[in-house]
């Protein structure tokens, strides 16, 4: 799996509690919502990172194997994501979105996470545009589709939501409050 | 999360379980105490930290030790001090022991058994090694 990260850290070769106090480390130097992949040899470091992540509350993304490398994935938690914010008025529910998914129509379901959180589970057939891309990425998008726009916890894709709609997007949808609740079919990118 | 421990023996296999969970858990963000007496001031001693003994009839594990590459007790101890554990020797024991503060490693202070019930009166975890 190819992610973009922020940072990566090595631990590999490292005993614990080695993986956990060098991912403490690193990660007090990131910026609220930045991503990072840590990389350990240490057959506990999943359970450990993923436990950690719990009690420190960030948020823990998923692991992968690639030999005997565990590559760990973790997002620094920002508190003001933790608020829905929503800005943008025209709304839409994970249930709403989800029958329309499960129809025949085509739907046009943005997803403005990270790729990291994206690979790790996604509504199929959504496309990844990471918040910070949508700038320059305007122009992949139908300006009258009906688009639903989706984060973690809604309030990435309010900003999105309405980023889009000062770009004269009419149709465009924030999904609330996100994939953290989404208990439909997910997809994974490996 | 609040975590104290008190550190009763002073043999490598017991640094490793006290300085263990004591760093986990500092880098878990936990306020970390631990309370060194009896044979657990070794772990703090300047020369003997660098030099625990292992069990008898365990010596063969010190392969295993480097084979997992598991860090030396010394730096265990600097890296906890590193992350603000607390660590309390306990002034009875060093009387005793004939032990000055100047003996142990740096950064430690020097208390009771009240300082470290003080410290322990609201930990969510406590545990003895």
């Amino acid at each position: 799996m190819e992610v973009t990260v922020n940072k990566v850290v090595d631990a590999k070769g490292l005993a614990c509690p080695m993986p956990i106090v060098k991912t403490k480390k690193e990660i007090d130097t990131l910026d609220p919502g930045m991503v990072m992949e840590i990389q350990a040899t240490d057959k506990g470091s999943t359970t450990d990172i993923k436990a950690w992540a719990e009690n420190t509350g960030h948020q823990y993304l998923g692991s992968t194997e690639d030999g005997d490398v565990f590559k760990h994935y973790l997002r620094k938690a920002s508190a003001e994501e933790e608020k829905a914010e929503t800005t943008h008025q025209d709304i839409t529910s994970l249930d709403a979105l989800s029958k329309k998914v499960e129809g025949e129509e085509k739907v046009t379901v943005i997803d403005v996470r990270e790729p990291a959180e994206y690979a790790f589970g996604h509504i199929p057939g959504a496309v990844n545009i990471p918040l910070d891309e949508l700038e320059n990425r305007f122009d992949e998008l139908e300006k009258n589709d009906e688009i639903h726009v989706i984060c973690r916890t809604g309030n990435r894709s309010d900003l999105a939501a309405q980023k889009m709609a000062g770009k004269g997007f009419s149709k465009v949808k924030n999904v609330v409050p996100g994939m953290k609740d989404w208990s439909g079919p997910t997809a994974q990118t490996n | 999360m609040k975590v104290a421990i008190i550190a009763a023996n002073g043999g490598m296999f017991d640094a490793y379980k006290v300085f263990n969970i004591a760093t986990a858990a500092a880098a878990t963000d936990a306020e970390v105490g631990i309370f060194f007496t009896f044979e657990g001031l070794n772990l703090i001693h300047k020369e003997g930290h660098k030099q625990l003994p292992m069990p008898e009839g365990t010596e063969h594990f010190q392969e295993g030790f480097q084979r997992a590459n598991v860090p030396p007790v010394e730096e265990l101890v600097s890296m906890a001090s590193e992350m603000n554990v607390k660590m309390i020797a306990c002034q009875m024991t060093m009387d005793v022991m004939s032990l000055e503060k100047e003996h142990l490693v740096e950064g430690i202070d020097v208390g009771g058994a009240a300082s470290f019930l003080n410290f322990a009166s609201d930990a969510n975890i406590t545990l003895t090694f």
